[in-house]
């Protein structure tokens, strides 16, 4: 007898991909059962279980907007076995896809608000799905500063992106490297991305803050946003943790008795804080 | 509740019934050198001992290894196949009070939205036989986590040894089934509740409750007794792969040029890998950090979950720790009940 299985993926099939960095890059996909590439609806913020045949699942976020019909991007850093092989695939090749999963960004909290996105490394790639909804839905949304940051400046990642965005009206992009990370002719800030918004001082004034990046930057980058008083539950980060089933069943993500798969991966500040540091 | 007798010489005859019925029968038995439960036809093989057998129950509703799906690779193409679930009606007989409760702890990860298929599937088909206690094993701490010896938790039909026959509590519709299946061999009869059977309740030792230490033992979350507590753990994994409540996984493809399966295996907690990221950032990166998981997912996460205890007081993981690590001792120890 057949039985609801969930761990069944979507196929679909890479129509483009695109080097972000040495060892970063980004998958366009679409959907093989036509059906789905309209129907298919997610939340910035949500994210999949993408499958190498043979190999295994892996979790990115969903890096593309949901108000871009047709087709979903993953960008994946070549880091353990399932990126290894999804980095020796070819446009035309077919992976599996299954989600969306989790709770994904509040966007309608954030509607009519000011926004400071700020995104260290691969951190960038839910939060790219988050400005391209809010720039899609101009109106909706406030000034939007983007504070984005990598180790050294081959490693800055959606580069044309990032020079489109900050060519629109009322969005700021800041970037910057880690010491030792700039060229000559770099124009960008140097320092950590903590360093840098210390400096920058932001002013809370009923904003919005996006946080997303290694877990260490994301550490220090919310005790610089509580020094300068924002308010926790005003500071929105998403977390990382080793995902099986993407179901809340497989007791892997767990931290405490919230499920980041389920309950997450996007949580305050003001959420963490009531957890405990198993992350 | 219904009540009836059935002789236990006829327990042959009410086995061969429901596998004429087309019921498979599992009971402890001994299998692959371990007592563990397998279909069985002949009713002397039946292994019976004080206190839980050793291998759970749970490998029949959450099988250590359960396919999802397989695939074959045609031309650049992949070819995707559901995989089918095949399962008889099943009767587990001689389960103990504490493993029919483990049941609906699982029961509630599983059927929980979304329903896991696959667990769903195996469970509609299950009615469970429970056998009283008449005896504890010293490992056994049931008292200690709200259950007993008699308790009725997750059970179809409730029997209890009498002399030479077994005393049979119907409770529940499907229970009742199963007697109706070869109501000859069941006489009408008359026995007290549940609760008053001369059961060993009252002289078990183990019995300090460990039910509403989920905030003690949080605050305990970045306390030194875990390193005391943690550091003997050999990190093997006895203690989740007999537990009949564990259900962590592992999903994995195993595949060759041409084919291959997407399946998933018993996972546990206190291995390394079970939550190292592919950075090498590693959460619980010690054996103490990863027992502090075990014991807060069982007295403090689940509960605040799902508002009961993820453990049964079986004690099986501290009957076979190879380093004699008790998870009873251990809770009391953590929440200042005792020394040892």
């Amino acid at each position: 007898m057949k039985v609801r299985n969930d761990y069944l993926p979507d196929l679909v099939r890479i129509v483009a991909m695109t080097d972000e960095t040495v060892d970063l890059r980004t998958l366009r996909l679409v959907f093989e059962d036509p059906s789905l590439r309209d129907r298919f609806s997610f939340l910035p913020g949500q994210f999949g279980q993408y499958s190498v045949f043979g190999v295994g699942e892996a979790v990115f976020t969903i890096a593309s907007s949901p108000t871009r019909k047709g087709y979903i991007e993953c960008s994946f850093k070549l880091m353990g076995k399932v990126t290894t092989a999804l980095r020796d695939l070819e446009v035309g090749d077919l992976i599996g896809f299954r989600g969306p999963y989790g709770n994904g960004f509040p966007v309608e909290t954030l509607k009519g608000r000011d926004l400071l996105i700020i995104g260290g490394g691969v951190g960038m790639a839910p939060l790219k799905s988050l400005i391209e909804f809010c720039l899609d839905n101009r109106r909706d949304f406030g000034e939007v500063t983007i504070l984005n940051g990598a180790r050294t400046v081959a490693d800055l990642l959606y580069k044309k992106e990032m020079e489109e965005w900050g060519q629109q009206e009322g969005v700021r992009v800041i970037q910057t490297v880690d010491p030792g990370g700039e060229t000559p002719e770099w124009r960008g800030k140097v320092g950590l991305i903590p360093n840098v918004l210390n400096e920058l001082a932001p002013k809370p004034d009923g904003k919005f803050v996006v946080v997303c990046g290694p877990p260490i930057m994301i550490k220090f980058s919310l005790q610089v946003l509580d020094r300068l008083g924002f308010s926790p539950d005003r500071v929105i980060t998403t977390m990382e943790n080793k995902m099986k089933c993407g179901l809340g069943k497989c007791g892997r993500c767990n931290i405490g008795p919230v499920y980041v798969c389920k309950d997450g991966p996007v949580f305050t500040a003001a959420d963490l804080a009531r957890l405990p540091r198993d992350y | 509740m219904k009540i009836w007798t059935l002789q236990k010489k006829r327990v042959g005859d009410w086995m061969a019934a429901l596998r004429a019925a087309g019921k498979e029968v599992l009971a402890p038995c001994e299998a692959d050198g371990l007592l563990r439960f397998r279909p069985i036809d002949d009713p002397s093989a039946i292994a019976v001992r004080p206190g839980p057998c050793p291998f759970p129950f749970k490998e029949w509703l959450f099988p250590p290894h359960q396919v999802l799906f397989s695939y074959q690779f045609e031309g650049g193409k992949v070819n995707l196949r559901e995989e089918e679930v095949l399962v008889n009606d099943q009767v587990g007989l001689f389960l103990r009070p504490c493993d029919a409760a483990a049941i609906k702890i699982l029961d509630t990860v599983f059927l929980s939205d979304p329903p896991d298929g696959f667990y769903q599937l195996r469970r509609s088909h299950l009615t469970i036989v429970t056998l009283g206690c008449r005896q504890a094993v010293p490992s056994c701490f049931c008292p200690a986590v709200g259950l007993s010896p008699t308790s009725l938790e997750g059970s179809d039909l409730f029997l209890w040894e009498e002399d030479d026959r077994f005393l049979v509590y119907g409770v529940s519709e499907k229970g009742d089934r199963l007697v109706q299946v070869s109501p000859d061999l069941f006489e009408p009869g008359e026995g007290p509740e549940p609760d008053q059977l001369p059961s060993p309740l009252p002289f078990m030792e183990r019995k300090e409750p460990l039910t509403n230490v989920g905030q003690k033992l949080q605050g305990l979350f970045e306390s030194d007794l875990w390193q005391e507590v943690g550091r003997t753990c050999l990190g093997c994994g006895i203690c989740a792969y007999l537990c009949p409540t564990c259900h962590c996984f592992d999903i994995v493809d195993e595949s060759d040029a041409y084919s291959g399966i997407r399946c998933r295996n018993w996972d546990c907690c206190a291995f390394p890998l079970f939550t190292l990221h592919a950075s090498g950032h590693n959460p619980r990166p010690d054996q103490p950090s990863r027992y502090r998981q075990r014991v807060l997912h069982k007295f403090a996460y689940f509960l605040q979950t799902f508002q009961q205890n993820m453990c049964v007081g079986c004690g099986r993981c501290s009957l076979f720790c190879p380093v004699g690590m008790d998870i009873y001792q251990i809770v009391l120890q953590l929440t200042g009940r005792c020394l040892v």
